[in-house]
């Protein structure tokens, strides 16, 4: 796609340039050449403009003309020596840097093709070669420039995806080499070991961390979900507690103490906790379900309000199917029989569209 | 006995308030069982074939009347690498059979399998679980032994002895059964039988999952539903299968636990089977000779979030002192054991966080599961038997563990907190089953694991009073089975079934705290209410069924 968008700019480039410069025999040969190339003949295209190179072994038109059309004919290995020789005579030239700099990226010298692209300003495929040059923390900066320009570009996005994982990567791994004993590389560490199971590895980590700078925020956060899926919850309380002290105002951080709560059974607290949370960030799904679930036994009239906002919310998700399940107990225990057979029909419904394989 | 009337249910509530604070020594000494040489032998092999994961049961009940708890215990099977078809499981050795242990008055234990006749359990038949019920109504229990095959009936003889009775009664089955349990579902006084069977799984059909490197046992929904069979007793010394009648056979499950109880007080049983990763199954039993499965709508079928559980044992017993039987039933771990809390108008709410067990079961795999009132407080604890699926487990998420130990609950009030069994050995833990061993008052347990000798669990005591209940019916089925019987409050469905593929003590236990005497209520499967009154505490009555 985006070396479709260069040999159109190529093709914009004014008729003159080709038809003004070199004797005539070349211009002959490079306005036949044009025409075989219009026709769609790219054989017969090639052959004449590599002889009008030849002839005007000085200009860089002829040889921009023979490398753009072995591009079309997706011969990018035949494209490059012109391309490079008319890079030579034409440093500072837009196109055949654009031109050269696609050749030399789809042949995978990625290295080679950045200062062409550099030349072209093409911040997008700049960026796709800085990514295949690992040098990611550039390709993120020119890839979000270019998507600013083109935001539906799927290859723009899937690239800016690979960089930005790789960058994450690159820096947890640079702190690993580099600053191993310190509290973020110990943080870095313990994220490995948590994405590979090794749960008890992982905490270990985490506490070094902590011990090491108990005044980072997350921290306690992240050595929480450790706990939480390991299923330890009075522990992950505890580290939920001292992360909502650091975090008052972190909604994320109210949501997990209150799940922590919830699981451990303790469920006035946790519904307090979900509620801070729901102040803080309404209308969070996953929230106003564990917020229903607290209250569902003690409070089904208050379970049931919160569940409605899930309903309205997440109309067709598993989490809509969920609440729908809860709400039918609630609704039960208020001697609602109706609504509550009603909240089964639409638990199945959704729960079989949910379910159901994608096609 | 003389039907008297019960004394105002807060005098007993009252009672059980006054409980004494409970001692900071393990419940349970964990111990050898003197003289049973018995190992489980489930033969893992390296294309983990799902079906050795999964015994095997035990039983409690006392064969031979001497009024001694006596231990049946089921044996699997050599299992050949790779496994052939038809299955020849090669049980002749001994090592593999079947065991009945009959308890001394010293406490001590003899292997009376061969003298009881029990020593041959099939070649084509892989060992899973057991029953125990009186069919026949001779006063002596017959044992019903599930297998992956043919399972068998044991007729008791009555002089020691068993005959394998499969043939004449019609209860052979086939498949891959799991659980059973004798009930009378249609209160005519003789016992029925309800057969769970797990998988349509077969030698041919078998899978191996995991990683090439790694492989581990295949999870349930790699192969396909099969239905459970409901025998009804013709009264004759055989059965019918009316599982296609019934409505039982309609819905095919994963039926791994079954237990009995009267859910909604309309005077006859309802089952539930614990299904293994899909819903649970709920019977209603309509009175009529069929079953309604109503699950989903009655708030019985999915966790309180609404996710399938991977059902194993089950227990339908009250736990919280409302008279109504509630549900605990065990599934594998990163989900907790999941309560279902009986609401009354026959519907149910999962209150598995509500009751403490978010906290205690989160990160375990639970089998054979016992609702008693172990410390006598009048609030029914719970014993749960545990060990993953998978033996290699660790390697796969190293927070989980293929061999646990037990997970011992106390009751307090309705929730349940974490207590000392005792031993914190860790077994592949599967079946379970619960009773007086010692008749002391106190209910023991004993537990089976994969690979190793069952587990006892001898319950230290203590101060508490209690009455332990023997039912003998007339008109109902003679075991009593599906009677209601209330003490001080408390209520307890007679029953043998639940758990893991087990069976435990028939008796009814109830722990009283500190009062020492009680009323009890019985309403039997026939109909006849029995009250009696001021009984005295510590001691075991047998009430036999009046004549209205």
């Amino acid at each position: 796609m985006i070396i479709r968008a260069a040999l159109l700019v190529y093709f914009l480039l004014p008729a003159q340039i080709a038809t003004s410069q070199g004797p005539p025999d070349a211009t002959k040969l490079l306005q036949s050449a044009t025409d075989a190339e219009t026709r769609g003949d790219l054989e017969q295209a090639i052959a004449d403009f590599r002889k009008a190179a030849e002839l005007t072994p000085s200009s860089s038109i002829a040889l921009l003309k023979l490398g753009a059309a072995c591009m079309r004919k997706h011969d990018y290995a035949a494209a490059i020596p012109p391309l490079k020789r008319a890079a030579e005579l034409s440093p500072d030239s837009l196109p055949v840097n654009q031109l050269l700099g696609y050749a030399l990226l789809s042949q995978g010298y990625a290295m080679e093709a950045i200062p062409h692209l550099e030349i072209a300003h093409d911040s997008g495929a700049l960026g796709i070669a800085q990514f295949q040059a690992d040098l990611y923390e550039e390709a993120v900066v020119n890839l979000k420039n270019a998507l600013a320009k083109s935001p539906a570009d799927t290859d723009l996005i899937y690239y800016l995806a690979k960089a930005a994982a790789a960058l994450s990567s690159e820096s947890s791994e640079r702190l690993l080499v580099k600053f191993p004993q310190t509290a973020r590389g110990h943080q870095v560490r313990g994220q490995s070991y948590y994405s590979a199971k090794m749960f008890s590895e992982a905490e270990k980590e985490f506490e070094t961390a902590i011990a090491l700078r108990s005044d980072l925020p997350g921290l306690h956060l992240e050595l929480g979900e450790i706990y939480a899926a390991s299923s330890q919850w009075t522990q992950a309380e505890g580290q939920f507690r001292s992360e909502a002290k650091m975090q008052p105002g972190n909604a994320e951080v109210a949501y997990r103490l209150g799940e922590a709560l919830l699981q451990a059974g303790k469920m006035k607290e946790a519904a307090e906790e979900l509620r801070r949370s729901d102040s803080l960030r309404p209308d969070m799904p996953e929230t106003l379900y564990a917020l229903g679930r607290a209250l569902a036994v003690s409070n089904p009239n208050a379970a049931e309000q919160v569940l409605d906002r899930v309903i309205a919310i997440e109309t067709r998700s598993p989490l809509a199917a969920q609440a729908y399940l809860l709400l039918a107990s609630t609704h039960r225990r208020q001697g609602k029989s109706d609504l509550a057979a009603r909240d089964i029909e639409e638990y199945k419904r959704i729960h079989n569209i949910t379910s159901r394989p994608e096609q | 006995m003389m039907p008297i009337c019960l004394l105002p249910l807060f005098l007993a509530v009252s009672a059980i308030s006054q409980t004494p604070k409970p001692s900071p020594e393990p419940q349970f000494k964990f111990t050898p069982a003197q003289g049973i040489d018995f190992v489980l032998r489930n033969s893992p092999t390296s294309r983990k074939y799902l079906i050795e994961t999964m015994p095997g049961g035990v039983a409690l009940l006392d064969y031979n009347n001497d009024g001694l708890l006596d231990i049946f215990l089921v044996n699997a099977g050599r299992v050949a690498d790779p496994l052939r078809s038809p299955a020849n499981f090669d049980r002749h050795d001994p090592s593999y059979w079947n065991r009945l242990y009959r308890q001394n008055k010293d406490g001590t234990f003899t292997d009376v399998t061969v003298q009881a006749g029990l020593q041959n359990a099939g070649d084509t038949d892989y060992g899973m679980g057991v029953a125990v019920g009186d069919y026949d109504n001779d006063g002596f229990p017959d044992i019903y032994v599930t297998n992956f095959g043919r399972n068998i009936l044991y007729h008791n003889n009555g002089d020691g002895t068993f005959t394998d009775v499969t043939a004449k009664a019609g209860v052979a089955a086939g498949g891959w059964s799991a659980s059973a349990g004798f009930l009378d579902y249609d209160n005519d006084g003789r016992l029925d039988l309800f057969v769970t069977r797990y998988l349509d799984w077969t030698p041919e059909k078998s899978k191996t999952c995991g990683r090439i490197a790694e492989p581990m046992y295949c999870p349930p929904g790699e192969f396909a539903s099969t239905t459970s069979i409901l025998y009804h007793n013709r009264g004759d010394g055989t059965f019918e299968d009316v599982s296609a009648a019934s409505g039982i056979s309609a819905k095919p499950g994963h039926g791994l636990g079954v237990a009995f109880a009267d859910y909604d007080g309309d005077g006859f049983t309802d089952i539930f089977v614990a299904n293994d990763a899909i819903e649970q199954f709920l019977w209603h039993n309509n009175g009529n000779g069929t079953f309604t499965e109503v699950a989903l709508n009655s708030g019985a079928a999915l966790s309180s979030t609404g996710k399938k559980l991977s059902g194993m044992g089950v227990v339908f017993q009250d736990y919280d002192n409302d008279g109504l039987p509630d549900l605990i039933v065990t599934q594998l771990p990163h989900e907790p054991y999941v309560v279902f809390h009986n609401d009354g108008k026959g519907s149910f709410s999962a209150q598995e966080l509500e009751t403490g067990f978010g906290a205690l079961s989160g990160n375990v795999s639970g089998w054979g599961v016992g609702l008693e009132d172990f410390d006598n407080d009048g609030w029914k604890d719970v014993f749960i038997v545990q060990g993953h699926v998978f033996d290699n487990v660790r390697s796969y998420d190293s927070s989980l563990n293929y061999r646990e130990p037990p997970l011992f609950a106390l009751n307090r009030n309705g929730r349940f907190e974490k207590g000392d069994p005792g031993s914190d050995l860790p077994v592949a833990g599967r079946g379970a089953a619960f009773g007086d061993l010692n008749n002391d008052g106190w209910v023991d347990a004993v537990t089976t694991s994969l690979g190793e000798r069952p587990q006892l669990y001898l319950n230290r005591g203590g101060k508490s009073h209690w009455l332990t209940i023997t039912l003998r019916g007339k008109r109902s089925n003679r075991d009593g089975y599906g009677a209601r019987v209330q003490v001080n409050g408390q209520v307890r469905f007679a029953t043998a079934s639940g758990s893991y593929l087990s069976s435990s003590d028939k008796r009814l236990h109830f722990g009283l705290g500190s009062a020492d005497n009680c009323d009890v209520d019985v309403r039997w499967p026939s109909g006849i209410h029995q009250k009696l009154r001021a009984l005295k505490a510590d001691q075991f009555v047998t009430i036999e069924e009046s004549e209205q």
